[in-house]
């Protein structure tokens, strides 16, 4: 398995408890949608997955490995597995799109040459071929949204996490969007796309963790295990 | 390349933070600089004037003997005769009236009132290393020819000054301490404001796989980039101040007798503080920055 967790809790200093026994495993290559109501917990199980929050109970096996017992010093290296799409795109700045689309290489220690190239091959596929150069603040919303996944998948990540991709873009976009994940999808990058648009999951036809107050109360479709 | 050493730019403009930093690190360097040089020029002096001092004694032969005693210039005879009978005494040496004079100076300034004045006569004594003859003990071999002789070791005067001196490099060593502190504790709260303010960068680092070293460099990068013009400045104020000074002290008998190679070592010494002060606050950095990192899931 890609991802097991394990009767995960979590509760933000000392307060009530946001998530609690989550248990799922997920496949290599397999995609599931994330859903529930705003204040479900959606966010915050993601942010467990990419390691950003350590869960109160329970415990995570992240590519074969059971992160309780790693140190800190070997968790970069299991990260940089992960893709991720935050809701705000975090995109630096002052840095252009192609910059910020090449920060995980960079990291990586890439070369020079190879970085330039995949990363422009990489944005073009995404379809910003024109605006390579351009900061984010001249950007759309939706051009900003595919700097972003450039960004998260540039380092051919095996695990892809989206917090809500097509929130703030328009119908048209959150089309190409969901074409650009399947796309990935075949191409062997297990993804989880969090979401609360109905639409979206009907589409598709995948799979999905359902919260509700911070518990998984969908059982897990057997279906998905096939996926 | 690795990541652009630019991600943290805009924090660090942000409410001038950058400024704030430049003139801290100014500032303790211009006061380190100060303490480094008092503390590396009372040394010297201490070594200077225990050696210079060491085997010197003064005697002083009062001018106003009472009336039934003999006259002046024979009670000096008659006190060197003496002295030189001593066998631990290398040599003796009458002080000049106009010398004695000057030393009154700070306290009568007209010299014509100083030269009317009843001057005691002054010898300066030097005593053959090595022997320990105390000050006691020639002073009571001069009262039995001239009564009211007397002999300073300047052991005395010479002890509130090595202690006045001690105060001083004790102190001049807390103001370095205090200087390193007071960099530190800054760039530990710059360090602090600017991961809150990039608090979501930060994650993202994390997110795309960066080690808490490399964040860690980041910051050590802008804290070496702005304690340098900082350093420079605040050495530059500190050399002009102290040039000025040096001035003053130049009239300094004591400072006088400090040979030119060991203020090429003080000065040397002195350099060494703005390169300590950016080694610091590269260090700082590293350090607050990792240990507030290693706070974070
Ligand atoms: N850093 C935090 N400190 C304290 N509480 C938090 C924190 N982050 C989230 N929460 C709380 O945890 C709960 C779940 O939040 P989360 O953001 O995971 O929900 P979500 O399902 O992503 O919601 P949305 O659909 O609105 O994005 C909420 O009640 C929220 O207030
Ligand atoms: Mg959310």
């Amino acid at each position: 398995m890609l991802l097991t967790l394990n009767h995960i809790g979590l509760r933000y200093n000392q307060n009530r408890a946001v998530l609690q026994n989550i248990s799922f495993s997920l496949a290599p290559g397999s995609f599931h949608f994330l859903t529930g109501p705003s204040g479900a917990g959606k966010s915050s199980l993601l942010r467990i997955i990419y390691l950003a929050e350590k869960p109160s109970e329970g415990n995570i096996n992240l590519f074969g490995h059971d992160i309780a017992k790693m140190a800190r010093h070997e968790l970069p290296a299991l990260r940089r597995q992960i893709g991720v799409i935050f809701q705000d795109f975090r995109l630096i700045p002052h840095l252009s799109a192609l910059e910020n689309a090449a920060l995980p290489l960079r990291l990586a220690g890439a070369r020079e040459d190879y970085i330039q190239r995949h990363t422009s091959e990489l944005l073009d596929w995404v379809g910003l071929g024109d605006r390579l150069h351009a900061l984010p603040s001249s950007l759309s919303g939706g051009e900003q949204q595919r700097a972003a996944i450039a960004r998260a998948i540039v380092n051919k990540p095996k695990l892809l996490l989206a917090d809500e991709p097509t929130g703030n873009v328009d119908e048209e976009s959150a089309m190409r969007l969901t074409h650009l994940f399947n796309e990935l999808n075949k191409m062997g990058t297990a993804i989880v796309l969090a979401t609360h648009q109905q639409d979206l999951i009907q589409r598709l036809n995948k799979p999905s963790l359902w919260l509700k107050e911070g518990r998984l109360i969908a059982p897990f479709p057997p279906s998905a295990k096939a996926a | 390349m690795p990541l652009p050493n630019t991600l943290f730019n805009s924090a660090f403009q942000h409410q001038r933070l950058n400024w704030l930093l430049i003139s801290v690190i100014a500032i303790m360097v211009y006061l380190a600089t100060f303490a480094m040089t008092i503390e590396a020029a009372l040394s010297l002096l201490t070594i200077t004037w225990d050696q210079s001092v060491e085997n010197h004694m003064t005697v002083e032969i009062p001018a106003l003997g009472d009336e039934t005693s003999m006259p002046q210039p024979e009670r000096i005879k008659q006190t060197l005769a003496v002295l030189h009978a001593l066998p631990d005494i290398q040599s003796t040496a009458i002080v000049p009236d106009q010398e004695t004079a000057k030393l009154l100076k700070p306290w009568i300034s007209d010299p014509e009132l100083a030269k009317s004045l009843p001057l005691p006569t002054l010898i300066d004594i030097e005593i053959k290393p090595g022997s320990f003859s105390s000050a006691q003990s020639i002073e009571e071999r001069l009262k039995t020819v001239v009564s009211d002789a007397s002999v300073d070791d300047h052991a005395s005067w010479l002890s509130d000054l090595l202690h006045l001196i001690r105060d001083l490099t004790f102190l001049a060593a807390f103001m370095l301490f205090l200087s390193g502190a007071i960099l530190f504790i800054s760039i530990n709260l710059i360090c602090r404001a600017v991961m809150a303010t990039e608090k979501d960068t930060i994650e993202l680092l994390h997110t795309i796989g960066a080690t808490d070293n490399d964040i860690a460099r980041h910051f050590q990068h802008h804290a070496r980039r702005l304690s340098w013009p900082g350093a420079l400045f605040g050495f530059a104020l500190a050399t002009l101040t102290l040039g000025l000074l040096s001035f003053a002290l130049k009239y300094l008998p004591a400072a006088s007798n400090i040979p030119a190679i060991q203020w090429f070592g003080l000065a040397l010494l002195t350099m060494m503080v703005p390169l300590v002060a950016v080694i610091g606050a590269n260090l700082s950095a590293r350090f607050s920055v990792l240990k507030l990192l290693h706070n974070m899931p």
